[in-house]
């Protein structure tokens, strides 16, 4: 492979220093003049009730209020993968805070005075808050329509139950394996909801314009996925509907898809020519976006005394909230995955998505991938315990690799799994012991191992066009979006790398629908991937176009061409050397006066062929869901205060498989921020309800995110380099994986600590103090 | 009822009629186009709006704009004035931040404790900066930016 | 937030005069730290809000007969900035420290976090040990309240209607001491405390010890200091003076934390705390503002 000049080495982000001025511009941050108006939203304050009558007449006499518009007004269906969800419901709702009307008027607090004015007559209904319970035969039915939604067909709702979606593995014969280990462990384990907490909340400003022009701003990583749902819902031309997208103030997964923005574009239709806004306050944040899902796991695994794990039945039960719309592709991908990394002949799996009364829960930075590898990575250090294994051994000698086939039967990409597993060991100084000084505090480690795999539909893709200027500088038009995890530096790499061409000569604009080409969504850590492929592809097109360009002018032949920092140059003519400038936009002058060229413009696009969702419903094999699978690993060790019960991290590292880092320095970043933002999950995330489903903790006053005093003083973030063969320069994602290994490496390193096994995060140090207690009493 | 209230905003005069149920916050973004300070949580909670009053941050989300009446307050637009200052440099060397929405709170209590305290240790600018949250990046970078800065000056 | 008249008095008499007017429907306003989050969440909906920070009188910060006086204007960092406070009121020194973040402290006040009488208030409890003094003023004159009789109930005070805050007195300790507040909350981060606890060791073998957020109100817990009077602080004395320290709390459980575990550390914290004090009158504790949970 011929050198690499960007693509690998370190630079300073491309967005770095609109970031670090002030100078990027969030959607909030947008003036759109003196006709703005504002919404303001009345929630519900039931989890589960019948809507009987909604009264708004009041609220339409204040002063300054233009409209309120409520679910007979818009009664239509929404969702990404299974319409379940309203735009405001008609005749009930289903989790507390949810929309139930909204009023547009000229000033927010305007607007938020009359919502208190909109009188509902509710009758409540029984709320359900297990999934364990509302999965029971007898429970309340939250759809009592689910079999007349709209839905995907890889999906499988079950009408007449609360179960919108199941996914079930059979390999082998798992039954006949368990017979035959020589070990055998079954146990629960418990995942509790949490939510993204970008800093940014959610906001959509919209416009209608009588021309039937629906244009919308919004704080999304997927703006041509939420014009196709508005679109397709609200029966607009996809033409006439335009988002365009500023910068993010974080994402996570919460600003996939599609959800309160539905209300902004409703709104506007009811108020042309004005342009509407919807902010969330942070309370909304909480109470109505998406939620990770909660998990509650079963794990049943089969050993054999060399250590060889033979046979897995893995049950997720998943609660998905009042709307699986989103949230059932996380059950179905975690479905597909649920052995972790391992090679393992017997399996089977049942992942079932369950409605309950509690906000809509949707895509997370991990997917689901985090809530069930802390079962089976906790699971997995038990069965080493007893095998009497070291567990690194233990996940060493049954790790995945290439060519294994992974449970639907499709054969494992390349991967440095076992490399990963090793450098985080040799990182974390795995069995070397550590004594605190302090005679209260006893410090351990705790090691897990992670894969995951882009959830996608099979027919996701990603365009880009590459449009020069009369400088010879490049904007790339893309509709990837930049969340802080730097995709447009890594866009940019990828152009500079095939056109030789300095990244100071690069822009890559942010999505606006009408401009740029499409992009499915910035979702599914995959965009470095898909969208890195369509970039190279289109900065091939452009050098295509280039030297076609300059051999028909110069009559040289394009094999003898090649670019070089700018500049296209000669093998057979070290003299020949001809800036970018000179012609990529008013071509070559031909000594009769005449021009070659014309403005040069690379497009490219991807998609990954190979992928399919045609599986047998009752065993999963026969198709191609998942592309492919990162791998990787993390560690920690951890001094616990054993009158306090409290934990804190010393030190961690991970290392992934990222096939090629298009930015090392950058993919270092996500591995840390990743890892962060999972110690929040592990040690004190959660989101707390009270019986009747209200959240108790909708603030950061006691939803505690980690602070700068709350992390590592040591995390050593490490890259593995095993090509992917069809990512651009052998790349593959990382972003969403750096979060998977923490919980269970945290929960791992509290049984090294103390011999006790906490099978619930959190890892609170109240639970820490009641497993002690009830150790001591044994 | 509306008030006058007069105010230096990044060095320059203000003269604005603002109602005493307003914030600050509210006010320099949507009256006075200041839009470095970002609405994070409005309670208080997470230090995205943070601005210097009288060279001490404050939250601007629970400040009354009349309370800054005769007051200075300075921006993230203020003490880029005069050009990128060395926080900002290390800042962009660092890669500090990533959705960059926390970043101009982090800029503002940092530069208060390097004017407070021009080589604080580690210890130190963890301490600082913990009121300031930051979802993406696990601090490490905007942490190593101000240790920097602290080790040249 | 709903919509109020707003008074920025230049004295303290103006300012009783406009409470005295306003009473009920009306609220002091000092950091605003507190006070207006509860206004925006639209739990207190004053008509009148009184700004006190153009009273010159109330921006007090000094050691004068044997007292230090604490203006109502006194922010947070500024007893933190103070020598004098660091020297001779370690404890409250330390208490301001783990109050929130830099970006509050610099905003609210001591006697502001008094007035608010939550029961975390980490305030309080250096304030009880220390037999602080709030010194209110009204229509009708001064009055000087114990601390220990301050705080009737979550967030409510002794104060009566008209009443302002102006200062809170602490009596300066001519003996050598040692004292300490820890605070335990979710994590080293800002937060509201689950248990906090001041302990003050008077050479001679005294005691002071004082809880918040484990009970309605900040509490002193004056049986315990009986029982270790004259004592020396070992690791066994201090398990049987547990017991009787956990007399004086009674704490529930929320979001926060549960009833058992907010027992059970408010035990392990006083110990603590009480051998931190001891080392620090000894002259070898940890340094204060250290963290030790
Ligand atoms: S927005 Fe002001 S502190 Fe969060
Ligand atoms: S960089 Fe995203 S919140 Fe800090």
């Amino acid at each position: 492979m011929k050198k690499l000049k960007y693509v690998g080495k370190n630079a300073v982000r491309i967005d770095g220093l609109a970031k670090i001025t002030g100078a990027a511009e969030y959607t909030d941050d947008i003036e759109f003049g003196p006709k703005l108006l504002f919404v303001g939203v009345l929630e519900s304050p039931y989890a589960h009730a019948l809507i009987k009558n909604i009264d708004t007449s009041e609220a339409e006499k204040v002063p300054g209020v233009r409209a309120v518009i409520s679910g007979k007004d818009f009664p239509e269906k929404f969702g990404l993968y299974l319409k379940d969800n309203s735009i405001f419901p008609i005749d009930r709702v289903r989790y507390v805070g949810e929309q139930v009307a909204a009023v547009i008027a000229t000033t927010q607090e305007i607007a938020d005075n009359a919502v208190k004015l909109i009188k509902v007559d509710y009758e409540p209904l029984p709320v359900l808050q297990s999934p364990l319970d509302a999965i029971k035969p007898d429970a309340v039915l939250i759809h009592p329509d689910l079999g007349s939604y709209e839905v995907v067909p890889w999906l499988y709702p079950q009408p007449g139950t609360n179960i919108a979606h199941v996914r079930k593995i059979r390999k082998g014969n798992v039954d006949k394996a368990f017979k035959e280990a020589d070990f055998v462990l079954e146990d629960w384990y418990h995942v509790p909801h949490v939510v993204h907490a970008p800093l940014e909340t959610h906001i959509s400003v919209s416009l209608f314009t009588l021309d039937g022009r629906l244009t919308m701003w919004n704080s999304t990583q997927s703006p041509h996925t939420q014009r196709n749902i508005i679109a397709h819902s609200l029966k607009i031309p996809h033409k006439d509907v335009r988002v365009i997208a500023s910068f993010v103030g974080g994402g996570f997964g919460g600003k996939a898809g599609i959800n309160m923005e539905v209300i902004g574009a409703v709104a506007a239709m009811k108020v042309p020519g004005h342009p509407v806004k919807v902010r969330w306050t942070r309370k909304q944040e909480f109470e109505n976006t998406s939620q990770r899902q909660e998990l509650y796991a079963h794990i049943k695994m089969g050993v054999k005394k060399d250590g060889t794990i033979t046979a897995l039945e893995h049950k997720l039960y998943w609660d998905v909230g009042a709307s699986a719309e989103y949230g059932s592709n996380v059950v179905n991908a975690t479905g597909f995955s649920a052995t972790g990394p391992y090679r393992i002949p017997n399996v089977s799996i049942d992942s079932y998505a369950i409605y309950t009364n509690r906000p809509p829960c949707g895509a997370y930075r991990g997917f689901g991938y985090s809530e069930f590898h802390f079962g089976l990575e906790s699971h997995i250090d038990r069965m080493a315990k007893m095998l009497k294994m070291d567990p690194v051994e233990f996940r060493k000698k049954n790790a995945i690799s290439r060519k294994d086939k992974v449970a639907y039967g499709v054969e494992m990409n390349p991967t440095g799994i076992q490399e990963c597993i090793d450098k985080v060991a040799e990182a974390i100084e795995w069995g070397k012991e550590d004594k605190s000084p302090d005679p209260n505090k006893i410090r351990a480690k705790g090691f897990a191992s992670a894969w995951k795999a882009p959830a996608m539909p099979p027919n996701e893709s990603s365009a880009a066009f590459i449009k020069f200027s009369e400088d010879g500088s490049i904007n790339i038009l893309v509709s990837g979006m930049e969340l802080g995890q730097g995709f447009m530096t890594a866009m940019a790499k990828i152009a500079a790398e095939e056109l030789s061409l300095p990244l100071e000569k690069i822009r890559v604009e942010l999505p606006d629908t009408d401009r740029n080409p499409y992009e499915w969504q910035t979702v599914a850590s995959h965009v470095t991937w898909s969208c890195g492929n369509a970039v190279r592809r289109a900065a091939i097109d452009a050098r295509n176009q280039i030297l076609e360009t300059v051999s028909r002018a110069y009559h040289i032949d394009k094999s003898n061409l090649y670019l070089e920092d700018g500049q296209v140059k000669s093998y057979t003519d070290s003299e020949f050397k001809l800036p970018f400038e000179n012609f990529v936009i008013n071509g070559i002058e031909m000594p009769d006066g005449t021009y070659r060229g014309g403005p040069i413009m690379g497009k490219g696009m991807f998609m990954p062929e190979f992928s399919s969702a045609k599986v047998n419903p009752e065993t999963g094999q026969g198709g191609h869901p998942n592309v492919h699978y990162t791998t990787g690993a993390g560690a920690v060790e951890i001094e616990i205060d054993k009158e306090t019960g409290r934990i804190k991290v010393l030190k961690a590292a991970e290392a992934f498989d990222a096939g090629k880092a298009i930015n090392p320095d950058l993919v270092k970043d996500q591995i840390v921020g990743g890892f962060v933002q999972g110690l929040g999950t592990a040690l004190w995330e959660e989101v707390k309800f009270d019986k009747n489903g209200r959240i108790l903790n909708p603030n950061f006053t006691d939803y505690k995110i980690p602070t700068a005093l709350d992390v590592p003083p040591v995390m050593i973030p490490i890259i593995v380099e095993v090509p992917q063969p069809d990512g651009p320069f052998g790349a593959r994602g990382i972003a969403e994986h750096t979060m998977i290994p923490v919980m269970p490496a945290v929960a791992n390193a509290v049984e090294n600590a103390l011999g006790v096994r906490i099978k619930s995060v959190p890892l609170t140090p109240e639970k820490i103090l009641n497993a002690l207690k009830e150790k001591e009493e044994k | 009822m509306k008030r006058e209230i007069n105010f230096t905003l990044n060095g320059d005069p203000v003269s604005i009629e603002v109602r005493p149920n307003e914030k600050l916050l509210d006010v320099l973004r949507d009256h006075l186009g200041v839009k470095s300070p970002k609405h994070g949580c409005g309670r208080g909670e997470c230090g995205a709006c943070s601005v210097l009053l009288n060279g001490k941050s404050i939250r601007s989300c629970i400040t009354l704009a009349v309370e800054v009446d005769g007051q200075e307050i300075v921006t993230l637009e203020g003490l880029e004035k005069n050009g990128l200052t060395d926080l900002q440099k290390s800042f962009l060397k660092h890669n500090a931040f990533q959705c960059g929405f926390c970043a101009p709170g982090f800029t503002i209590s940092a530069t208060e404790l390097l004017n407070n305290n021009p080589h604080p240790d580690e210890n130190e600018i963890r301490e600082a900066i913990s009121g300031n949250l930051c979802r993406c990046t696990g601090y490490k970078n905007i942490v190593g930016a101000i240790l920097d800065v602290a080790k040249k000056k | 937030m709903k919509e109020f008249d707003y008074y920025k008095p230049l004295t303290l008499k103006e300012a009783t005069a406009l409470y005295d007017r306003y009473g009920a429907s009306s609220k002091l306003l000092l950091g605003g730290t507190d006070l207006v989050v509860l206004m925006s969440d639209g739990v207190v909906n004053p008509d009148v809000v009184i700004d006190l920070k153009g009273i010159e009188e109330l921006k007090r910060l000094e050691l004068k007969d044997g007292f230090l006086h604490i203006g109502a204007r006194t922010t947070f960092s500024e007893l933190i900035e103070s020598s004098v406070v660091k020297e001779k009121f370690p404890i409250i020194w330390e208490a301001s420290r783990f109050i929130a973040s830099v970006g509050i402290r610099n905003k609210a006040t001591l006697v502001g976090n008094i007035c608010s009488a939550v029961p975390s208030a980490d305030s309080a409890p250096a304030l009880l040990v220390r037999d602080a003094v709030v010194v209110a003023a009204s229509e009708e004159g001064n009055r000087e309240i114990p601390i220990s009789e301050f705080f009737v109930g979550p967030r409510k005070t002794v104060l009566k209607k008209g009443e302002i805050v102006t200062e809170i007195k602490v009596p300066e300790i001519k003996n050598k001491f040692g004292g300490s507040y820890i605070k335990l909350g979710r994590y080293s981060g800002e937060d509201l405390a689950q248990v906090g606890v001041a302990t003050l060791a008077v050479e001679g073998n005294k005691y002071s010890v004082a809880f918040c957020a484990v009970a309605p109100v900040p509490v002193r817990a004056t049986e315990v200091e009986e029982f270790l009077k004259g004592k020396e602080i070992t690791d066994e004395l201090l398990n049987e003076a547990k017991p009787i320290a956990l007399k004086a709390i009674s704490p529930i459980s929320d979001v926060r934390a549960s009833k058992e575990y907010r027992m059970r550390m408010s035990g392990v914290v006083f110990a603590r705390s009480m051998k931190t004090s001891v080392l620090r009158l000894e002259g070898n504790g940890p340094e204060y503002g250290d963290r030790l949970v």
